[in-house]
């Protein structure tokens, strides 16, 4: 579904480059519900942000359900992103001026669907998510907790072949947080294939696989001493 | 389309979008308003007069010390003098000219002593060689002969038993086209219509005289007055020598006159020239209000929606992110516009019907017509598309990577 080899990702300026990620590998197959751990500045953002085609990567090569990305234009990649790809966000990246049923329809009209169709597929990811009942508030009437359910039901809507999830309950409390992650876990569960990312080995446990990323590369967390060092490190705190 | 969550969206930025919808309608109102006078001035500016402009001279003359029952001869001796001039094709003496801005009106209709439906006309003295001076079209009957010129004293009745009157005032009267020897009453005493010509316009380039402007009646009169008004007719190319000798001549025949330096011997384009002068300053007036309203109208979407592309910079980050191609983000801010524009224009449709409804009443302006506002609706919404382009292009390249981002 999801394979990346040798990928890396430099920042270039004037006098330095930096290594965002380094020679950077991973397969996940489909169905699988896989958490991308580690430290912060360690890459795990910019390896969503590739894996979701929102930005480019500098060497290596990227398989998205079998298709090489690396040569596709910008009108192409939105197009993957739209049929492909969902998107759950830390900060849930609701359209404060839109209600429930607009956000959720956001991706389904891009997509050019109809609005019969566009309908039933909201009616069903928000049914899904357990808010049918808000279709007509805005995300500020909503908990956190809720927002990120429509964000889900956002992501659900289009039938996506990858769900990308980045810190998907950091922005929630414990309750709130538990709520979304049993959400996720129901998904993965009925067949979805899940990339979550999270600094939150709790929330890590509840995956799969772990993948864990240091410095820009992934490692084996039973031998790599740097996983070891950051680990005490983050225990002592 | 998407034009319910762009309306849903912008009832939550209700102020910005009521202030460009006004500012729209406003512009709206006052551009087309604004367009139709600077297109009634320049109609005005450049409608003909009826007579050959380019070879006419007029010659303002005050006698000195003259008894106006003793005009007669000087005028005849001057005439005389000016057709004899090299250069000189005709003259003739009138009371007035068109593009003179002054001169006499009376009612004319076809029942005696003011009586029945009356029309006003312009009065213009004349003699056999008018037609021939102003170059004149007589379309039916004939010129005046030189026996049916008389002499008339200013505060004397105007009752001349024959007319020259323009085809506007034929056309009112006769509409067959059978004017040519019907009766006409200017006073109590009939006048026959002896010929008329295709157009002469009256002497008034202003607003009071709009409606009649083509009424004007020609009398066999030479006007007994110590003031009166040469028109002379130079051969091609002789205007400029002509615009010298005649009044050197005439005061070398005799002295006792006063010819003004400034505006006693001018050029008709001259007099076009100044009888239009508050007619073109209002037109570029206007034109310089239009362009100046145009542009803040222009400056106040780019701002407006510049200030909105940089708000919603997440969102429209998040958009792209969730599938949006940049296309569909230059489309959205588009419509965006394109829908408070419409707004705008309706609103603006119907304040310059009543902008316009009010110049009528107040100023006697014509009715705007509908051409003048559909060309203002899609000037106007053609200027905002264009206004907001430069904006919406900054907005459809927000990398979609902005939605992952916290700050």
């Amino acid at each position: 579904m999801l394979k990346m080899t040798h990928l890396s990702k430099v920042y270039r300026t004037e006098v330095v480059e930096t290594y965002a990620l380094r020679d950077f590998n991973i397969d996940v197959k489909e169905g699988e519900f896989v958490a991308v751990t580690g430290p912060s500045g360690s890459g795990k953002t910019t390896f969503l942000t590739i894996a979701g085609l929102l930005e480019t990567f500098t060497g290596g090569e990227y398989l998205l359900d079998g298709v090489d990305v690396s040569g596709l234009n910008d009108n192409a990649r939105s197009k993957i992103r739209n049929e492909k790809i969902g998107f759950i966000f830390q900060a849930f990246n609701l359209i404060p001026d839109l209600n429930v049923f607009d956000n959720v329809e956001v991706p389904l009209r891009y997509r050019g669907m109809k609005a019969a169709e566009r309908k039933q597929r909201i009616m069903d990811a928000l049914e899904r998510v357990g808010l049918a009942s808000r279709l007509k508030h805005y995300p500020a009437e909503l908990s956190g907790g809720q927002q990120q359910r429509v964000a889900i039901a956002r992501a659900l809507a289009g039938s996506p072949r990858l769900l990308l999830a980045d810190e998907p309950t950091g922005n929630l409390d414990t309750q709130m947080a538990r709520g979304v992650m049993e959400l996720l876990e129901d998904i993965h569960r009925e067949g979805a294939t899940i990339v979550m990312v999270t600094h939150d080995p709790e929330l890590a446990a509840r995956a799969q696989r772990n993948v864990h990323i240091i410095d820009g590369q992934e490692v084996d967390i039973a031998e790599d001493p740097r996983f070891h060092a950051e680990h005490a490190a983050s225990s002592h705190v | 389309m998407q034009i319910k969550p762009i309306l849903s969206a912008l009832r939550h930025h209700k102020a910005g979008t009521i202030l460009i919808a006004v500012q729209i309608a406003l512009t709206l109102a006052i551009v087309c308003n604004a367009l139709f006078i600077i297109q009634q001035r320049i109609t005005m500016l450049t409608r003909s007069t009826g007579i050959d402009e380019a070879h006419l001279i007029r010659l303002q003359n005050q006698w000195v010390g003259v008894d106006d029952k003793h005009v007669g001869s000087l005028m005849q001796t001057d005439l005389d003098t000016l057709r004899r001039l090299p250069g000189v094709a005709d003259a003739y003496a009138t009371n007035s000219t068109p593009l003179s801005n002054g001169g006499w009106s009376t009612g004319i209709g076809l029942k005696p002593g003011g009586k029945g439906e009356r029309v006003q006309t312009a009065i213009y003295f004349a003699d056999d060689h008018t037609l021939d001076t102003l170059g004149l079209k007589l379309v039916a009957g004939r010129n005046f002969r030189s026996s049916e010129v008389v002499d008339q004293m200013q505060h004397d009745g105007l009752d001349p038993p024959q007319v020259i009157v323009t085809r506007a005032v034929a056309d009112k009267f006769f509409p067959d086209g059978d004017a040519v020897g019907k009766r006409v009453y200017l006073g109590n005493k009939p006048s026959i219509i002896v010929g008329v010509v295709a157009r002469l316009q009256v002497p008034w380039v202003g607003g009071w005289a709009a409606n009649w402007e083509g009424r004007s009646t020609l009398v066999p009169r030479r006007l007994m007055a110590s003031g009166t008004n040469f028109v002379i007719r130079a051969k091609d190319g002789q205007i400029d020598k002509v615009l010298h000798s005649a009044p050197a001549a005439l005061l070398a025949s005799d002295r006792m006159r006063v010819i003004p330096d400034d505006d006693g011997v001018v050029t008709f384009a001259q007099m076009r020239q100044e009888a239009y002068q508050s007619d073109r300053g209002m037109a570029i007036l206007m034109g310089v209000i239009c362009v100046v309203l145009l542009g803040i109208t222009a400056a106040g979407i780019v701002g407006l929606t510049s200030f909105w592309v940089g708000q919603r910079r997440k969102q429209i980050g998040v958009r792209r992110a969730l599938g949006a191609t940049r296309r569909d983000i230059l489309s959205y801010f588009l419509t965006e516009n394109l829908l408070i524009g419409a707004t705008g224009v309706v609103l603006g449709m119907l304040l310059a019907v009543g902008m316009n409804q009010w110049l009528m009443n107040t100023f006697e302006m014509q009715r705007l017509s509908w051409p003048w506002i559909v060309s203002g609706v899609i000037v106007l919404l053609a200027l905002g598309q264009a206004a907001v382009l430069a904006p919406a292009i900054r907005a459809s390249r927000v990398p979609p990577v902005v939605a992952t981002r916290t700050v």
